[in-house]
């Protein structure tokens, strides 16, 4: 069921917090929340939390035949829908607006970038391939689920060991985790996606548009427009995608590019961190690579 | 019985939501997520003119939701609609969802026992929907046994152990008012590969209701943390 639209209050307290660069919970407009890592028993669950945002993500691998336009590489399936757990205004089986979004950026952030090098997913060229599977649950939906989904299936990818499998002639073995110690993914470079959202400006103030980083729900709803930039550590942009609302300038796209720049380096940082605190904690039960 | 892990996970756009686990470490653990929004809107053509509809949707860690997803969602709710007052929300509609959180191929007796008992801690965290009493499940395992007809019952057998059994089964109780009396099974499931005799599974009925208890007690003294 869709929700009712924000009440006028609401709007226009928001509207005029903005224009004197307050946001509602307190954050600077160029803020983010801080993102929250969990990761699960199993090699490959992560959960991601920003703010009151949730995503769970798992990744799982299992060895296929490959098509035959491609017998040297792998495939990664991602399955990304959002259940009425997220939020009640998501029906099952009829794909909102937010949920067609999502899983399209993800397919272009996480599949067509090449983030994962599928060639290394081969085992026996024409015969045998890795197949990923990345599941993606939104469990709570408090604005911006799109970077919280991304950032939850890199983490989840780079955290992922697969078994690892020998090749003696045309026979293939692959080793239980117990027996030999399973093998990270081969990552080339980890996207991060950051979605602003814009502002219309009112005609008496400056000409323009207010631009803030991390939405919140309410903020969402409230925008204008939003850009999503997909770039990773490297300064290389995977994606930039903008669906309509407010015509921006050349150079509002410029610093809004700038912007995410900065906060790809420190999101790098931040991943780094988390994953070898967990391997830490790891290395006491099963030996990791 | 492995050591419970009860949590309130207070997700931010439903009424309630809580996690439940038999067991939390490294070690293998069945563990579900749920999350219940109601009464709120219904489609027009899912309204009941004189109880709320109760809709339940099942979700595994992998994969969309199959066929046994939908097959075990019916299961649930027929199993605990007894247990809430439907009558008293007319026109409305009562969700559950259910998340997985351990990657099984299928849903097997400990992971159905973790939703079931996930499902009743979100309908009590919720609050908004009347319940005529709190359905705990566990479930109970069978040792192989080559000599006597007395094999061992397992309460609540964990991931190492289920290669070694040969029959596995879940069962669900209603505790109704009442300290600890009054608890009545509400739905069984019981698979074995080999044959078995009722009072087996009389015995292993009655192995469960002392597990549930357990639950339950475990349940009520996680709501006096929460406060």
């Amino acid at each position: 069921m869709r929700p009712p639209s924000p009440s006028i209050p609401e709007r226009e307290f928001l509207l005029k917090a903005l224009e004197q660069s307050l946001r509602l919970d307190g954050r600077a407009p160029l803020q983010s929340r801080t993102p929250t890592l969990t990761f699960g028993p199993e090699l490959g669950w992560v959960e991601c939390a920003l703010g009151k945002t949730r995503v769970l993500a798992y990744v799982s691998a299992k060895i296929v035949k490959p098509t035959p336009e491609r017998p040297f590489e792998g495939t990664i399936t991602i399955h990304s829908e959002i259940s009425p757990m997220a939020s009640r205004e998501y029906e099952v089986g009829r794909p909102s607006d937010e949920e067609v979004t999502i899983t399209r950026m993800l397919d272009k952030v996480l599949r067509r970038s090449d983030a994962v090098d599928k060639e290394s997913l081969c085992i026996l060229a024409g015969e045998r391939v890795w197949a990923l599977r990345l599941t993606i649950h939104c469990l709570a939906d408090a604005g911006n689920m799109l970077d919280c989904a991304c950032l939850a299936g890199v983490v989840a990818l780079k955290h992922f060991r697969r078994p690892e499998v020998e090749v003696i002639g045309d026979e293939v073995i692959v080793h239980a985790p117990t027996e030999r110690a399973p093998v990270p993914l081969s990552i080339h470079h980890s996207p991060f996606c950051f979605t602003f959202a814009f502002f219309a400006p009112s005609p008496s103030s400056q000409s323009v548009p207010i631009t803030i980083l991390d939405p919140v729900h309410l903020e969402q709803r409230l925008s204008n427009g939003s850009i999503s930039i997909a770039l990773n550590a490297q300064r290389e942009i995977c994606v930039l995608q903008k669906l309509g609302g407010v015509p921006l300038g050349a150079e509002e796209v410029v610093g809004v590019v700038q912007v995410a720049v900065g906060k790809a380096k420190e999101m790098e940082r931040l991943v780094e961190s988390a994953l070898k605190e967990d391997w830490e904690g790891r290395k006491g039960g099963v030996e990791v690579r | 019985l492995r050591e419970l892990s009860i949590g309130y996970e207070g997700l931010d756009r439903v009424d309630g939501s809580a996690r439940f686990g038999f067991g939390w470490s490294f070690t293998g653990s069945a563990a579900a997520l749920s999350s219940i929004s109601g009464p709120i809107e219904v489609r027009l053509a899912a309204e009941n003119p004189s109880q709320a509809t109760f809709e339940v949707l099942l979700r595994p860690l992998s994969n969309v939701p199959g066929t046994e997803s939908k097959a075990l969602a019916s299961t649930i709710r027929n199993l605990l609609t007894p247990s809430i007052i439907l009558t008293q929300n007319p026109r409305t509609l009562v969700q559950l969802v259910v998340q997985a959180l351990i990657p099984a191929e299928k849903f097997y007796s400990p992971l159905v026992a973790s939703i079931i008992n996930a499902s009743t801690l979100a309908l009590m965290n919720a609050g908004s929907i009347p319940m005529r009493g709190i359905v705990c499940a566990v479930s109970v395992g069978r040792f192989r046994s080559n000599i006597m007809p007395t094999s061992s019952l397992i309460l609540d057998p964990s991931d190492d152990e289920l290669s070694s059994l040969q029959g596995i089964g879940c069962f669900a109780f209603l505790f109704g008012t009442g300290q600890t009396g009054g608890s009545e099974v509400v739905w069984s499931n019981w698979q074995s590969s080999i044959s078995f005799s009722e009072e087996e599974l009389i015995k292993a009925r009655d192995l469960a209701r002392g597990g549930a208890e357990k639950v339950w007690i475990g349940m009520k003294q996680s709501v006096g943390r929460v406060g």
